[in-house]
C-alpha cells in the first residue's frame, strides 16, 4: 500500500463528480444493509414498485452492496 | 460436479423458488442446530445452496478474475461456499424469520464470492492513496475545467480541498475516482467495508452541503442552505464510532 501522494488526479470527470454528490440519506450502514438485504430482496421480488428509501439511498452509494444486492435478487429470480 | 454445473443445477426448485407464502420445506433452524442424521442432512442441503449462491455470484464477476477457467472458479466457489456456511452457522440464532430461510442463507454466500473475487481481482495491483497536491490551487490554474464548461467539476474539486480532511480526500479519491472496491481498500488499510462507507457517506454530506452553500446544488426542500461544518455529519450518521480516524 503506497501512501506517497502522486500527482493531482487531474480533473474529475462528470462520472466522477456524479458519484461524489450522491445523495446517500437517509443513512444506512453496510451492516444494516446487509441485515435488510434477503427481506428487500424477496419484497422486490414480489412487487418490483416496492420501496425501501434507506436501502436505496445506501445501494445507491456503496458498489460493492448493491452488486450483491442485485446478484441476490437475480438468483431468487432464476427458475 | 464443477461449480458450472452446480450453478445450472436446479435441483430442488422449492428451496429456490421465489418468496412466496409456501411454507419452508424444513425447519432449518432447528434442524442445523440439533444432532444426528437431520443435522447431517440439513448441513448437507445448506451446503449444497451455499455452493449454488457462491457459484452464482462468481460467474456474475467471472470476468473480473485473473484467472476466469472453469477450474478456478470451482476452487473459488468451493472456498467461498466453505467460508460462508461457517459465517451462517455462526449467525443461526440471528435468524428471526423474516424471508425465507434460504434467501437469508444466499445472502452469506453472495457476500463472500463477491469479497473474494474482489480480492482476487486486486491481489496484485498496489493501492495508492492519493491527494490533491495542489491543496490551495486557486481555479485559474485548471482553465481547461472552466474552458471545457466543467464549472461543476471544478467546483467539486475546491470543495475536496476546502471541507474535506486529507483522509477523506484519500478515500474518496481510491474509492469513486480510481475504482478501488471497497472491500480491497478495506483490507490493505486493516479497516472494514462498513467503516470506509461511513467515510464516504461523511464526505457525500459534506460536499453537498458546500455545493448547496454556493448554489450549484438546489437547496433541499425544508431546509436553509448552510456551509457544512465540522457537527454536520454527527447530525445524519447515527454511528458516529464508524467514522474517519
Amino acid at each position: 500500500m503506497s501512501t506517497t501522494p502522486r500527482p493531482d488526479p487531474g480533473p474529475l470527470t462528470s462520472r466522477n463528480v456524479s458519484a461524489l454528490l450522491r445523495d446517500t440519506t437517509p443513512w444506512l450502514s453496510c451492516d444494516e444493509c446487509f441485515e435488510r438485504m434477503d427481506t428487500y430482496a424477496e419484497a422486490l421480488v414480489r412487487d418490483p414498485r416496492h420501496q425501501d428509501e434507506a436501502m436505496a439511498a445506501h445501494l445507491r452509494g456503496c458498489a460493492a452492496c448493491d452488486e450483491e444486492a442485485r446478484s441476490l435478487i437475480q438468483l431468487l429470480e432464476t427458475p | 460436479m464443477t461449480a458450472v454445473s452446480r450453478d445450472e443445477q436446479r435441483s430442488n426448485a422449492s428451496l429456490v423458488s421465489p418468496p412466496s407464502e409456501v411454507q419452508e420445506p424444513m425447519d432449518w433452524v432447528s434442524a442445523l442446530a440439533g444432532e444426528g442424521p437431520q443435522q447431517a442432512v440439513a448441513l448437507r442441503e445448506l451446503h449444497a445452496l451455499m455452493i449454488r449462491a457462491a457459484a452464482h455470484q462468481v460467474w456474475r464477476m467471472r470476468p473480473a478474475l485473473p484467472d476466469p477457467s472453469p477450474a478456478a472458479v470451482d476452487v473459488i466457489v468451493n472456498q467461498a461456499a466453505d467460508e460462508a456456511m461457517t459465517a451462517l452457522l455462526g449467525k443461526l440464532h440471528t435468524f428471526e424469520g423474516r424471508s425465507r430461510f434460504t434467501t437469508w442463507a444466499f445472502k452469506f454466500a453472495i457476500l463472500q464470492a463477491a469479497t473474494e473475487v474482489r480480492r482476487l481481482q486486486w491481489q496484485h495491483r498496489e493501492v495508492e492513496l492519493r491527494d490533491f497536491d495542489m491543496p490551495n490551487a486557486p481555479a485559474h490554474e485548471h482553465p481547461e475545467l472552466y474552458a471545457e464548461g466543467n464549472d461543476l467539476a471544478a467546483a467539486v474539486a475546491a470543495a475536496m480541498r476546502q471541507v474535506l480532511t486529507p483522509y477523506q480526500r484519500r478515500i474518496a479519491i481510491a474509492l469513486l475516482v480510481d475504482g478501488v472496491p471497497i472491500d480491497v481498500l478495506a483490507d490493505r488499510l486493516g479497516t472494514n467495508r462498513g467503516a470506509l462507507y461511513k467515510t464516504l457517506h461523511d464526505v457525500r454530506v459534506r460536499l453537498r452541503a458546500e455545493l448547496t452553500a454556493n448554489g450549484y446544488l438546489p437547496v433541499p426542500r425544508g431546509s436553509s442552505p448552510r456551509r457544512a461544518s465540522s457537527d454536520s455529519t454527527s447530525r445524519v450518521s447515527p454511528t458516529p464510532t464508524a467514522g474517519t480516524p
